[in-house]
């Protein structure tokens, strides 16, 4: 199957000139001289780092393939590791948010028309390091006589398939990166299907192994998920072929911000509505903010109305915070407080009617959701697990992650706004929270949320203490992101200030179209860095004791009866599996660099 | 010298008074910038502001769209006078053009995007009406098939022209020019100079600062010559390069001409 890539040259793109760069290539020998032996010096060194790789590398294989080793205990375990506790027979609900991660990345991928192509001569360096590596682990890791054959064999077929591509085809063959990217996931899922791995799960609590492939279980959803991704991919291609682009962008944009509200509270959690109460209390609720506030914001955004629209706006904060002074449902309460910020900022996106008809709608959309949010996290779920959040492992990691990144986004970019602002109370206050939140552990913030905060919610109101250990990670890592967009502000030249301002822009409107959109450019490297740090920060969940990766790994499997003691092996599959996530962001973020950076200077 | 000949004969008497400027001074810490400028702008005039470097010219210009605040003195354009008050600052502001040395285009927004984005949010246009004048003013300064490149694609010289059709989207009554030139290769001056040429015959009030002398000569109705925060001679463009009466003037006109 290796040398698949080569038959997918055909595909004529219209553009190759995003190729990279080609490099003329230095024989072996000269390459090795220059960079390795260009010195007495530097050949000790690369002979000592080399022994040094050498010994690491064996020690690393010899621990892998040692026959003491326990892998029987991460196979059987696979679930428990990427979903905690989740219902058996709910099961299909967890492949359902993946498929939902899927298409739209894969309909992303379409839309967007990512990807580029690569030359195969670069594919086939890849290609002799992995064949070369196969090998030289042969050689290092404690096999027997027949298994170390076997080794070396496979690694031998590889290069000679990769030097008979490279005699088939000449120098300046390239290929489509997804192309690639598609037939190398296709060949790890499609040995599921032919290469007899094992099968390993739990029958009413005893593992049992049989010999065979993979379970159905499992082969079958994953070659669903590869075909998905493919489907949408072209289905994305034809939306960018035949519409306009900037809806179908929109729109993907707009999804990929809610799906993991959709995927949580509605796929995973399945709450249980009562729509009676629904009919009787949240539509009427709906229907008097989304009608009579549509109503309202629609005359406020009128360019007429002027300073009288301020008052309305400042009245409307001041009675949305008095209703915090009376007993009522929280919803009526923190809609009040959206359609005081709505109304704040109408002045600014006000226009003919048109703009204001977007704008009223804008404000629906946003009470229907945050309506259907409270009343869905309100309602009991179907889905329950004898823990005290229905998931775990990597899904309750990806989970905290994703809504700590979602929600401390906004926030810190309000709290680095804050504290660039003229207004010296504002900048005081967020002055103090950021050096203060700065100035304190992590740890200690969990802690304080996982057990004190409840303590200090008003009566009536409670969260769950996921909800709660996620706010402190939220206004953690806000802190962090409002410096690292305040970098942003700070590199923006006093001359775009000036220009907004001298064609008549209100504050408002310099900061959201001139200002912001430059300084979060600029703030990508270091957000991605904050990023990639939460999603691994999410491991301090285990040290207050919720079930995360780190804890199913570190804690559970070493405890179950047939696998005491096998710590080791589920902390290096953790390690693994941490390593693929934050490395697959940091891709993701270098490619979004090179593409902004299109046009700029 | 024709051209020039009939702009300097143009009556302007009748005119209203534009931009009026009375007392006005300002201080940067201990420095004083502007020294009791007074100055009166008609309707349609062209004043051309020079003087060396650090003369106060461009400090003044930006007081009157309140880029800079004056602390003494008053200025009043178009009638309204410049108070801390915002919203009318935002008034003026939106009646006034400015072009920069430095040009100041979004980076992040392709040409159109630049021109139509105060139009659209700020007198609140239909956004296909601002395209299109967008567009016709790209046509305007003779860039109309640079629409949809980003700023960092097109020379200086179009940079230059792509900011004077911004300002000029937002239908402002006054234009300012502080320095307009200053920044750009000599290859490109001319293009720009063309535009600010047109757009002095088509009857835009205008005040800028340059060291054209060209420009000065052939396009101002007044020139006013500044030092040290102060105005130190004001006159037609006639009277200026050839018979100025201030020592300070003729040095400064000994020395660049």
């Amino acid at each position: 199957m290796t040398d698949q890539p080569t038959t997918d040259v055909a595909e004529p793109e219209e553009e190759t000139s995003n190729l990279p760069p080609k490099v003329p290539r230095l024989p072996p020998g000269e390459w090795m001289k220059k960079n390795l032996f260009s010195s007495i010096g530097s050949s000790i060194l690369t002979v000592i780092f080399l022994l040094i790789i050498l010994a690491a590398t064996r020690g690393l294989l010899g621990f892998a393939f040692s026959p003491d080793r326990r892998w029987d205990a991460t196979a059987t375990n696979m679930r428990l590791l990427f979903a905690g506790a989740y219902p058996q027979t709910q099961f299909v609900r967890m492949w359902v948010s993946l498929g939902i991660i899927v298409a739209l990345g894969g309909l992303s991928t379409g839309v967007w028309r990512a990807g580029g192509r690569m030359y195969l001569t670069s594919l086939l360096t890849k290609g002799y390091g992995i064949g070369g590596s196969v090998v030289l682990g042969g050689l290092l890791a404690p096999f027997s006589g027949s298994a170390r054959v076997s080794y070396f064999v496979i690694g031998g077929l590889i290069i000679a398939a990769m030097i008979a591509v490279q005699a088939a085809t000449d120098e300046d063959t390239t290929v489509a990166t997804l192309v690639v990217g598609v037939v190398g996931i296709s060949t790890a899922v499609g040995s599921f299907w032919v290469i007899p791995y094992g099968h390993h799960a739990f029958v009413d609590g005893a593992p049992l192994t049989r010999d065979g492939t993979v379970a159905a279980t499992t082969k079958g959803p994953l070659t669903v998920m590869v075909v998905l991704a493919v489907l949408t991919y072209f289905l994305g291609r034809a939306i960018a072929d035949h519409l306009d682009l900037s809806w179908p962008r929109m729109v993907l944009g707009l999804s990929w911000l809610v799906s993991p509200l959709v995927i949580v509270f509605f796929v995973l959690r399945d709450p249980d509505f009562d729509y009676d109460h629904i009919f009787s209390t949240e539509v009427p609720i709906f229907l008097a903010y989304a009608v009579g506030g549509g109503l309202g914001l629609f005359a406020l955004a009128s360019p007429r109305i002027g300073e009288l629209g301020r008052i309305i706006a400042a009245v409307t904060l001041i009675a949305a915070a008095a209703t915090f002074l009376t007993p009522m449902l929280q919803v009526i309460r923190v809609l009040a407080l959206a359609l005081a910020v709505f109304a704040l900022a109408a002045p600014t996106f006000s226009g003919n009617r048109a703009a204001r008809l977007r704008y009223i709608t804008v404000w629906a959309g946003v009470v229907l959701a945050m309506l259907w949010l409270i009343t869905a996290i309100n309602s009991p779920a179907t889905v329950e697990s004898n823990t005290s959040f229905f998931t775990g492992g990597l899904a309750l990691t990806l989970i905290v992650a994703s809504f700590t990144m979602i929600l401390s986004f906004p926030l810190g970019v309000i709290l680095a706004l804050a504290r660039t602002s003229d207004l010296p109370l504002f900048r005081v206050m967020s002055t103090t929270y950021i050096e203060f939140v700065r100035g304190v552990p992590l740890i200690t913030i969990l802690i304080f949320f996982s057990v004190l905060f409840p303590l200090f919610l008003p009566d009536g109101m409670e969260v769950t203490e996921i909800a709660a250990v996620t706010i402190g990670f939220t206004l953690f890592s806000a802190a962090y992101m409002a410096e690292n967009v305040r970098g942003g502000l700070q590199s923006i030249r006093r001359g775009q200030y000036e220009a907004a301002e001298a064609l008549g822009m209100t504050t408002a409107q310099k900061t959201v179209f001139i200002v912001l959109p430059q300084a979060l450019r600029v703030s990508i490297p270091p957000l991605v860095g904050q990023t990639i740090g939460t999603y691994k920060e999410t491991s301090l969940l285990a040290v207050i004791g919720l079930f995360d990766l780190l804890f199913v790994a570190r804690s559970l499997i070493p405890n179950q009866t047939s696998f005491i003691g096998s710590v080791r092996e589920q902390l290096l599959f953790a390690s693994v599996i941490y390593w693929m996530g934050a490395y697959a962001m940091s891709r993701a973020s270098q490619n979004l660099e090179r593409k902004l950076g299109v046009g700029e200077r | 010298m024709s051209d020039a000949a009939s702009a300097s004969v143009r009556d302007l008497s009748g005119a209203a008074n534009m931009i009026e400027c009375e007392g006005v001074s300002k201080w940067y810490g201990d420095f004083q910038a502007l020294n009791s400028v007074s100055a009166t702008i008609k309707e349609q005039e062209v004043v051309v502001v020079l003087g060396p470097s650090g003369s106060g010219k461009s400090t003044w210009i930006r007081c009157i769209n309140k880029l800079e605040h004056h602390q003494e003195g008053r200025i009043v354009v178009d009638g309204v006078e410049l108070t801390n008050d915002l919203r009318n600052i935002e008034k003026i502001r939106s009646e006034v053009g400015m072009v920069f040395q430095q040009f100041n285009l979004f980076p992040h927004l392709t040409v159109i995007d630049n021109i139509t984005l105060a139009p659209i949010w700020v007198r609140k246009k239909p956004r296909s009406e601002a395209e299109s004048m967008a567009r016709s003013l790209l046509d305007r300064v003779g860039i109309p098939e640079q629409a949809d490149k980003y700023p960092g694609q097109l020379s200086g010289g179009q940079q230059q022209r792509v900011a004077i059709a911004r300002a000029l989207a937002m239908e402002p009554r006054i234009m300012l020019f502080d320095e307009p030139t200053s920044a750009l290769d000599p290859e490109m001056i001319k293009e720009v100079l063309d535009v600010m040429k047109e757009l002095a015959r088509s009857g835009m009030t205008m005040i800028v600062v340059t060291h054209e002398m060209g420009f000065a000569r052939e396009v101002a109705d007044r020139i006013i010559f500044m030092e040290d925060g102060m105005i130190v001679e004001v006159g037609t463009p006639e009277h200026f390069f050839t018979n100025p009466t201030e020592d300070r003037t003729k040095l400064f006109l000994s020395q660049i001409l």
